[in-house]
């Protein structure tokens, strides 16, 4: 059964000045085992998206429609207190900017038994040691005494992996990563992601992993969802995507990494999410832009090869795809 | 089917997990309740009955003394209960706090201030005050007599001059008591008021302002306007209306007055504090462990109690201890201008009062400067110590151990 499906989501928030429309309509599916990959800009709803699977939404709360389907069960009209045994107990969640993510009041001991306490019915015993062996297990060393530190005394590395265990307290069958690697210098990343690789392995969860770094994309994922502007533009294998970017946003986001030829930056900005723009979200910076791409809805998927998808009008039988966006010539 | 599995999981932890915290019976909250309800079910008695709840162990309260009852029961329970439950937490911070000159320093004065107001009349008795001993310098000091008519020198008399006494270590005033008495007895009174409406006010702005703050939205809206509100009320008007009218020395009780100052101000006083903590909530309340607790499966009350409340704590501190030393001081000016304690209570500025009112005229109130000295001295000591406490406690509870 597949792990988490998410249908036709979208999400909403009331602002004083307009409704902000931060996901449109969006779907991926989740396999146990498996690394899907959100990938846009910041601000094109990736943050959002996965905040709705179990409605952890900030303040103001916005509103969700569409469904969300964990291991056969429908999350979205679950009560705020049948919610809470999801959040942790089986879905835990990673967040940006670890420092900021551990109560500085507490020791990063007392903060992983609390989350283990939450949802078993350990003693306080055993949750501890059971805490000092994640702690072991997330890779800090000398763990039994490092329990006892509070989070100011980490480095952001130790920390995020602090945060790492504290998904982990309950082992969930999901794990969404919010960009978990942003906040780390180049090094940490990579030891971080080798960490998520090695706990994935060892108890086959599936992880969503929320990520605008195109290079840990290509590290760590399975299969990739391109977003922009709260629609999804390509969504495929992390192989299909990389090799064969059927999107012009794709396309663009790839020709920004360094390395691939003449750096190239995408010009505009994302739209006003409170008026998004008719037709394609992309199309005001689109390069390969036609008059019908500003027309009526987002244009449908269009099949690539097998799963790998594209929502761009420019694989329909009446336009004429650009060689950019053909066979690749690797 | 593994969800099926989840939902008689959910089922079976919530009902006893959830809405009990862990345990099945949350019991200082059941004590704070069984105390509340003792207290009340006592000063109904008091009420309708007449005469003294407490007979049995002999002892009549005066009237602050149920503030005191008051602040008592919910310090234990929000205040030593989590100190005590946390000391891997409080020895720690209590050892930084000793370990700085001016924490030890305010720390020491506040605690030796608690004690003596608290337990020290138990085990001090004073003598009466001997009007022959009127006028006698501190120890070290001597007083120039020669020209005096009818003065009586405890102390050694030497070329005019009256010298100090041990036995009088900061002299005496013009009734012949001691100005060590007259400190201690003023101690006392601002010791009661501080406590009493500090822990009122304290408890009462946590409260509001981490439920307006996190709550937000109309619920803040209602709660920040009621402040609004509360806080055009002046509360030393109200104070001398209702100590005039309603709480005066009824029946012989003296500290009538006392008791309706502290009660006044602690029931209207404490909106500034409970805005400050609303600020402080409201930037915590997007704070990444916020979320991050929330991600976890934490409710909303755990998540108030166990991360909003102690991260708005120092916040807290700091603004009761700059609140309560400047309420000390309207007390002490309250009693300087005989709106307070008509009847001798005993406070500071009683004590200053009298200082300058020397009707036998021999003597100037400059020459009888320890009177006003020693007492503006001590209220400044004490008001520093109360203030800097709070100050050093923000920093030595503040975990990074550096202030910012």
């Amino acid at each position: 059964m597949t792990l988490l499906s998410v249908e036709d989501l979208s999400v909403t928030f009331d602002a004083e000045t307009g409704t902000v429309h931060a996901v449109s309509g969006i779907d991926f599916t989740i396999e146990r085992g498996e690394t899907v990959c959100l990938v846009g800009e910041s601000g094109s709803g990736k943050t959002v998206a996965c905040e709705s699977v179990t409605q952890l939404l900030p303040t103001p709360p916005g509103s969700i429609d569409g469904t969300v389907t964990f291991d056969g069960e429908e999350l979205t009209s679950k009560s705020e207190r049948a919610l809470r045994e999801y959040r942790g107990g089986r879905v835990g969640h990673i967040f940006q900017n670890p420092q900021d993510a551990l109560d500085p009041v507490y020791t990063v001991g007392s903060q992983v038994v609390e989350a283990i306490r939450l949802h078993r019915d350990d003693s306080k015993a055993e949750a501890k040691s059971r805490a000092i062996d994640l702690l072991d297990r997330v890779g800090i060393g000398n763990a039994d005494e490092r329990f006892h530190d509070y989070p100011h005394q980490f480095s952001g590395g130790m920390t995020q992996r602090v945060v790492i265990a504290i998904a982990l307290a309950c082992d969930p069958d999901l794990l969404i990563a919010d960009e978990p690697t942003t906040a780390l210098d180049v090094t940490i990343q990579a030891q971080v992601l080798d960490l998520l690789v090695d706990l994935q392995a060892e108890r086959g969860m599936g992880i969503l992993f929320v990520t605008h770094d195109l290079g840990v994309v290509a590290e760590i994922a399975d299969r990739v969802v391109v977003l922009y502007a709260g629609q999804v533009m390509e969504r495929g294998s992390v192989e299909q995507v990389f090799t064969r970017p059927s999107h012009p946003y794709t396309k663009a986001l790839l020709d920004c990494l360094p390395g691939r030829g003449a750096s190239a930056t995408i010009d505009g900005s994302l739209p006003d999410p409170k008026a998004p723009p008719t037709g394609c979200r992309f199309h005001p910076r689109c390069p390969h832009a036609v008059p019908a791409c500003e027309r009526g809805d987002s244009p449908p998927f269009a099949t690539v090869d097998g799963d790998h998808e594209a929502a761009c009008i420019l694989h329909e039988d009446p336009y004429e795809l650009p060689a950019t966006l053909g066979e690749t010539d690797e | 089917m593994p969800s099926k599995r989840l939902d008689d999981a959910a089922f079976a932890n919530i009902d006893w997990d959830e809405e009990a915290g862990g345990h099945s019976v949350h019991w200082p909250t059941v004590g704070l309740l069984a105390g509340l309800v003792g207290l009340a079910a006592a000063a109904v008695h008091k009420l309708r009955v007449g005469g003294t709840p407490f007979g049995f162990i002999g002892w009549e309260p005066p009237r602050i003394a149920w503030l005191l009852l008051l602040a008592g029961l919910l310090g234990l329970r929000y205040g030593l209960y989590p100190m005590v439950r946390d000391r891997d937490r409080t020895l720690p911070a209590l050892k930084r706090l000793f370990s700085r000159p001016v924490g030890a320093l305010s720390a020491g004065f506040v605690v030796l201030s608690l004690l003596f107001a608290l337990v020290g009349p138990e085990f001090i008795s004073w003598d009466y005050a001997k009007l022959a001993h009127a006028h006698q310098p501190p120890v070290f000091t001597r007083l120039r007599v020669e020209d005096v008519y009818a003065y009586n020198c405890v102390g050694e008399l030497a070329n005019g001059y009256c010298h100090g006494t041990w036995q009088y270590p900061l002299g005496t005033n013009r009734y012949g008591g001691s100005v060590v008495q007259r400190l201690f007895e003023g101690n006392i009174v601002a010791v009661k008021l501080a406590v009493s409406t500090a822990i009122v006010m304290g408890v009462v702005a946590m409260v509001v302002g981490t439920v307006a703050g996190y709550a937000g939205g109309l619920t803040d809206t209602v709660l920040m306007s009621y402040v609004d509100i509360q806080q055009t009320i002046p509360a030393l008007v109200i104070y001398l209306v209702v100590a005039t009218l309603f709480l005066g020395n009824i029946g012989g009780v003296e500290d009538g007055k006392l008791f309706s100052l502290a009660l006044v101000f602690g029931l209207l006083d404490w909106g500034g504090i409970a805005r400050v903590v609303r600020s402080d909530v409201l930037t915590r309340r997007s704070a990444g462990y916020i979320r991050a607790a929330k991600a976890v499966g934490a409710t909303d009350r755990h998540v108030l109690r166990r991360h909003v409340v102690p991260n708005a704590m120092p916040t807290l501190v700091t603004a009761l201890t700059r609140r309560i030393p400047l309420l000390v001081l309207i007390q002490i000016a309250l009693a300087y201008l005989a709106l307070n304690s008509a009847t001798g209570g005993g406070s500071l500025g009683e004590t200053l009062r009298s200082s300058f009112t020397d009707p036998s005229g021999a003597l100037a109130w400059t020459d009888l400067w320890w009177l006003t000295a020693i007492p503006i001295l001590f209220t400044v000591v004490f008001v520093l110590a109360y203030s800097l406490l709070g100050d050093e406690l923000r920093d030595v509870l503040d975990p990074k151990g550096v202030s910012r």
